[in-house]
């Protein structure tokens, strides 16, 4: 069962992770963009992490699409877009991107935008989060106030960078404008669940209320 | 390490399932003590053998920590304190309380300094922060009044009676002491 997209983008597309990644995977953590963040210095973790990907998207958890820039049949693995701490009752997730140096601030932002898009539309997620911490490069602050993302809080010390050393999170918010959905019974609404054949929005009776 | 603590003229222990419910329902009950986080105020005494039974479970995890305060001479339960989404890599945690009506800023300054040193100097935590409902004013005064720095006010984060609630965040640094 398929419980990720692939999704494409002006100038690449986001896709879900296959065993035979593993090695695309290892050269994005050799680069890692987060302070503190260790170098990965095995693969074993990744096949795990494959697996991972699965089974958080199967039961609404999160999401991991690799990144590629390129065009029909010529892609190059450039990162990772994640969505992690996601609240399906809440309507609610948080983003994050792994890039390699060579991927470009459009090229991120159009990711982050088309994973969005399809998170609003397939599981109504209204609330799409990102941290940026301090460290990382400042140019990110500005692709996300672009993108519709807005500072929310800067948390002080909210992320941990060694033995005894943290740094500030600064946390955007992009609230979207779709409308909530609304209770109904089961196959009232042909609820589409994981199955990417099927979508709320698709049909007539798209299960949305008033925001 | 003992978990239960005196705080001036007040106590921190852990519950027990076996003989708090009674208290705990009665401090849980009012719908004005627990909006500020916000749920529903509880209806049966039941939930309060509930919640009880959940937060031990929290604590053999060490995901959570909850206190209750009472008086050290008159026994009465002025207030459940804890901490949750205890995060051991991060060193950090994020505290809830629930306060009987009388509970006043003096009162927490009594009791709360020691919860933080027992946080930051026993739990080696490095980072507590409080999120709650935006315009609790009751609450955000006393967080002010403790020491507490306002971080900002994230945005829908639940959806509650129909509403998304934004959550306002306070925290307290290990390094924030005096």
């Amino acid at each position: 069962m398929n419980f990720t997209p692939e999704l494409p983008f002006a100038g690449g597309r986001v896709r879900p992770l296959h065993y035979d990644d593993v090695d695309a995977l290892f050269a994005i953590y050799q680069q890692p963009e987060i302070p503190g963040q260790r170098v990965l210095d095995n693969k074993d973790n990744l096949t795990r992490m494959v697996d991972l990907s699965v089974q958080m998207a199967a039961t609404q958890r999160g999401m991991m699409w690799l990144l590629e820039v390129g065009t029909d049949g010529h892609y190059e693995v450039q990162g990772m877009v994640s969505a992690y701490d996601w609240q399906p009752s809440q309507l609610r997730t948080m983003l994050r991107v792994d890039g390699l140096p060579a991927l470009s601030l459009q090229q991120r932002a159009a990711a982050l935008k088309v994973c969005m898009d399809f998170m609003a539309t397939k599981y109504h997620l209204r609330n799409f989060g990102y941290q940026w911490i301090a460290g990382q490069d400042d140019a990110l602050k500005g692709m996300l106030e672009e993108a519709g993302f807005s500072l929310a809080a800067t948390l002080r010390d909210g992320w941990r960078t060694g033995e005894s050393s943290f740094a500030d999170v600064l946390q955007y918010h992009l609230l979207r404008g779709e409308h909530k959905p609304v209770p109904g019974r089961l196959g009232e609404q042909d609820n589409p669940g994981q199955n990417l054949a099927k979508s709320f929005n698709s049909g007539q009776n798209n299960g949305g209320g008033e925001a | 390490m003992n978990w239960n603590f005196t705080a001036g003229n007040f106590s921190l222990r852990l519950p027990l399932t076996e003989q708090d419910g009674d208290a705990l329902y009665e401090l849980m009950s009012a719908q004005s003590r627990v909006d500020h986080l916000p749920r529903l105020a509880m209806s049966v005494e039941a939930q309060a053998l509930d919640e009880l039974r959940r937060v031990a479970m929290r604590f053999e995890t060490r995901e959570a920590a909850f206190w209750l305060v009472e008086g050290l001479f008159d026994k009465q339960l002025v207030a459940r304190v804890g901490i949750y989404k205890i995060n051991w890599m991060q060193l950090s945690a994020q505290l809830q309380w629930e306060l009987a009506d009388a509970v006043d800023l003096p009162l927490m300054l009594e009791v709360i300094p020691p919860l933080l040193n027992f946080a930051f100097d026993e739990l080696n935590l490095h980072r507590l922060e409080m999120r709650l409902r935006a315009g609790s004013q009751r609450h955000e005064a006393l967080l002010q009044g403790l020491g507490f720095t306002f971080e900002g006010v994230l945005p829908a984060q639940l959806e509650y009676e129909d509403q998304s609630v934004d959550l306002a965040v306070w925290s307290y640094l290990s390094s924030d002491r005096c």
